[in-house]
């Protein structure tokens, strides 16, 4: 049973109205939850996460382990003044983080967050459950064209052409070597996905190895974890914001709520990434003692970690470097992965 | 016939093996030469206003002076005057001037760029400060001051109290007929700078895209322009000028700078240092240049690396050490006004041995460090996929441009004041000249890092020297005349290898005690017009790291 139709049951009417109240109030505890985690790990968490790997100590005064500089920092963010740029493309500026914000929100409707208190915390569960993600994550590119074009800024315009190409050019790998689990897994639906994963590959000593495909096919996990820095542009795949060379891409110009919605769209896509991953590769929720749910978001977390942890340490790449490493290098061996893992799964 | 025999050396016309023969260059540049001069630092040939392509070419071509090191104007009671200050790149000791004086009625007199391209900004610079106008000159345009500016502010009727009224409609918009034909072309212009994360501090560069590729890049300085030529004429040669050298190459380098100053001062009116000073000088200079070069490696990296990351908090961590001896050796930790003529300011700071402990801490972990720099910058793939044959300087363009210092060694030139033109106790110590062969943005860190290594074992030497030094002996400070007052016409160029290159100064005295005429050559100033070269053809990313590797101070560019 998903969440939404947890939440349904409990209503007193039953029919369309119920489905829909469910799965609106299930989405919003689901929001409200990736709120909250952008709000401790986007804004006090990249902090500390950033000053130690550069040998800092970052926000200590606000609060207990300067935890309140997150209150501080909402209050800062919203009360600026909305800079309005001459020239601007209105509608499509305006619009721009938005897309970008609610395309990554939109992911997390097929995501099994796994059990909390005996709840499922899985929004939907449709058959092409993977599709839609990969879909719903793609939209964001619009979003960034949209910001880039409409600023009237070169800066922007670069930054929204950079991502455009990137996007373009992992994309291809990112669902490909998607493509190559679904083989293995026989099913598009994330709970079959994650269900499949359930089983143990050895037993070592007791302790048993659950066949995840992270374990199952490495080579596959390693493929996606670049293409999802790619994706979720971080380095060394920043190119799009790129600071230092064009300012800061397509969101020079944005300011205020807009930059915060910027910000978001950011933080949630890298979420999203880390959560497809986990998903796919590390067992979805699954794991020893804790809750599912818990176990979840941990490994959301891992991957958010690994990418601030390449952004302290990796320099970034040049863009036509970037373009030749995703057509002429993750493209093939996201293709060389695909094929082999076909052959595999059909001889086994 | 034997394959061993001795071969003399090739020399080029009036070069002997001691030094220059000055008569044998008169002869060279026979009618072209009107009359000499002497410099303290060379003699110098009055050449007719018209005939300076011809005859810096025979001084290039046939004498070999190969390094347009500096270019001098100013404006006399009768006549204006440019100086073209010529080295060579192999010996620097090995000088000459050429000076062409030019009338009052019609300041013009031929450019110097068919010769040497890095006479291009030079000469914008005297035109722009004292007015004298050149012929041939592919753009001659302001190049400090705004292109309103009323008057030349080094001619002597300048009038200080003028009022530079600009209108605004002036500064509406000066970039719109940029923007209208982008329509049109295929290229866009795009404004990087003044305010930009990669620019270093307030530069503008004019650059045309052809997509990401650029196709062109002009430099617009003059931003942070604070007439500190103009200070230093108005200061007294004793006590009033020292400070401000520590202003222009701002970046913890200050004292090199003051070097270059009481260089020229102590040789122009023939003061002595005693050696326990100059080898206090030389290690403190050198922990200067540790604490440059390591901010120079830091901020290259976050120009490739692109945040604040680890390897930029890194440097600032090592760099600190240093800024902290420095603090306790001066008492300052960026504006250290420690040199003084004839001498330093103060001893080392009590007690000693703990200054040397410190000193000798940091030096015994310079090596890990280094190797931990090495294994996050230098050794990164995608570091060297960004940096190794990118941003290309070959030697000879290096040297038409007059470019010095880790730019120059970069590029495989051999040039080290230091070495080449030794001053305080260099000469005395055991070091390397770096030169690094790529030409590339790689080489040019490469080059810097290992610096540093040469600097740790200049001041490991020096800290020996001090250490051991007889108590009696400690004179940190020769008699100086309470008022300098050099002879009239006293002039002089003496230049020392700051962080950037070479820094030189240019003094000319009138018998008061204030020079006449104070002019600063900065090495970044001349570096950065090599960027051009560097990065046409090559990505936006190359230009920023290009513009990284040149290591430039604004402040000491636009003085």
């Amino acid at each position: 049973m998903t969440f939404t139709e947890t939440i349904s049951s409990l209503l007193p009417i039953s029919g369309p109205i119920a489905d829909f109240i469910g799965g609106a109030v299930a989405s919003l505890l689901i929001i409200s939850f990736l709120m909250s985690l952008v709000a401790v790990s986007g804004i006090w968490g990249k902090r500390k996460i950033t000053a130690a790997f550069t040998d800092r100590i970052a926000v200590n005064r606000h609060g207990p382990f300067g935890l309140l500089i997150i209150v501080a920092d909402a209050v800062r963010l919203l009360s600026k003044e909305l800079i309005v740029p001459d020239g601007v493309d209105r509608p499509a500026w305006d619009l721009g983080p938005l897309v970008m914000t609610s395309s990554a929100l939109l992911g997390f409707a097929v995501i099994p967050m796994g059990d909390l208190f005996g709840l499922n915390l899985q929004i939907a569960d449709p058959q092409a459950g993977l599709a839609y993600v990969f879909a719903t994550a793609s939209i964001a590119s619009v979003g960034l064209v949209m910001a880039g074009y409409s600023s009237n800024n070169k800066y922007s315009m670069l930054g929204g052409l950079r991502a455009v190409a990137q996007n373009l050019a992992y994309e291809i790998p990112l669902v490909v070597t998607g493509v190559s689990v679904v083989l293995f897994a026989g099913s598009l639906q994330l709970s079959e996905i994650v269900a499949a994963q359930g089983e143990t590959l050895v037993s070592l000593g007791g302790v048993a190895i659950p066949s995840w495909y992270a374990f199952v096919n490495p080579f596959a996990f390693i493929l996606f974890m670049i293409a999802n820095l790619a994706e979720v542009g971080r380095n060394p795949f920043d190119v799009p914001e790129a600071p230092t060379e064009i300012v800061a891409g397509w969101q020079t110009e944005y300011s205020s709520v807009y930059f915060v919605l910027c910000y978001l769209s950011e933080f949630i896509h890298i979420f999203l990434g880390g959560a497809i991953i986990a998903t796919i590769f590390l067992g979805g929720p699954a794991g020893p003692f804790l809750p599912g749910f818990v176990w979840m978001v941990i490994k959301i977390l891992g991957v958010y970690l690994f990418t601030q942890w390449c952004r302290s340490a990796i320099p970034r790449v040049r863009i036509d470097q970037l373009i030749e490493i995703g057509w002429k290098g993750l493209l093939e061996l996201s293709f060389a992965n695909l094929v082999l893992t076909a052959v595999i799964v059909g001889l086994l | 016939m034997s394959l061993e025999e001795p071969s003399t050396p090739e020399l080029d016309t009036g070069e002997t093996l001691e030094g220059v023969d000055y008569d044998a260059l008169e002869s060279l540049l026979g009618e072209y030469a009107i009359g000499r001069e002497s410099h303290v630092n060379a003699e110098a040939f009055v050449v007719r206003p018209d005939e300076v392509q011809a005859a810096l070419e025979l001084l290039r071509d046939e004498a070999g002076f190969d390094h347009c090191s500096c270019v001098t104007a100013q404006e006399y009671e009768d006549r204006y005057e440019s100086i073209y200050h010529l080295r060579k790149y192999d010996d620097p000791t090995q000088e000459v001037g050429v000076v062409v004086p030019t009338t009052k009625d019609d300041p013009v007199s031929e450019s110097a760029n068919e010769v040497y391209r890095t006479a291009d900004w030079h000469e914008r610079e005297a035109y722009d400060l004292v007015g004298i106008e050149y012929d041939d000159h592919p753009d001659l345009r302001r190049i400090l001051l705004p292109e309103t500016w009323q008057g030349h502010p080094l001619s002597l009727d300048y009038d200080q109290e003028q009022p530079q009224v600009v209108e605004f409609a002036e500064h509406a918009n000066p970039l719109r007929e940029d923007h209208a034909a982008d329509a049109q072309s295929d290229t866009m212009f795009l404004n990087i700078g003044p305010h930009h994360p990669a620019t270093h501090g307030v530069l503008h560069l004019k650059t045309t895209l052809d997509g990401e590729t650029v196709a062109d890049v002009e430099s617009d300085i003059g931003y942070l322009h604070r007439c500190e030529e103009q200070i230093c004429q108005n200061g007294t040669y004793r006590h009033q000028i020292m400070p401000y050298p520590d202003r222009w190459d701002y970046i913890s380098a200050g004292i090199l700078n003051e070097w270059a100053y009481a260089r020229a001062a102590e040789d122009m009116a023939d003061i002595d240092v005693p050696e326990y000073a100059q080898v206090i000088r030389t290690m403190s200079a050198e922990m200067c240049r540790i604490a440059s070069h390591m901010l120079a490696v830091a901020t290259f990296a976050l120009d490739i690396y692109g945040d604040f990351t680890a390897i930029f908090m890194y440097a600032m961590r090592d760099r600190e050490v240093m800024q902290n001896l420095l603090e306790d050796l001066t008492g300052q930790r960026l504006m250290f006004n420690y040199l003084r003529l004839g001498g330093v300011a103060w001893d080392l700071p009590e007690p000693r041995e703990e200054f040397f402990e410190q000193t000798r801490d940091f030096l015994d972990e310079l090596p890990g460090k280094l190797e931990e720099f090495h294994d996050m910058i230098t050794s990164n793939e995608i570091f060297q996929l960004r940096c190794v044959n990118t941003g290309v300087l070959d030697p000879e363009t290096a040297k038409s441009y007059g470019a010095t210092g880790p730019v120059a060694r970069g590029s495989g030139v051999d040039y080290d004041i230091r070495r080449d033109d030794p001053y305080g106790y260099y000469d005395e110590l055991d070091w390397d000249v770096v030169t690094e062969d790529g030409c590339d943005n790689y080489s040019r860190v490469l080059v810097r890092m290992r610096e540093v290594e040469e600097s740790a074992k200049i001041i490991e030497q020096c800290v020996d020297l001090l250490e051991e030094w007889p108590e009696d002996e400690r004179n940190i400070q020769s008699n100086v005349p309470r008022t300098l007052k050099p002879d009239a016409d006293t002039e002089i160029y003496r230049s020392v290898e700051g962080a950037k290159g070479e820094l030189g100064i240019y003094m000319r005295a009138d018998g008061t005690d204030k020079p006449a005429r104070f002019k600063i050559r900065s090495p970044c100033f001349s570096n950065l017009q090599t960027l051009p070269e560097m990065s046409q053809g090559e990505y936006i990313p190359d230009l920023i790291a290009s513009l990284g590797s040149l290591d430039i101070v604004l402040g000491e560019v636009d003085r």
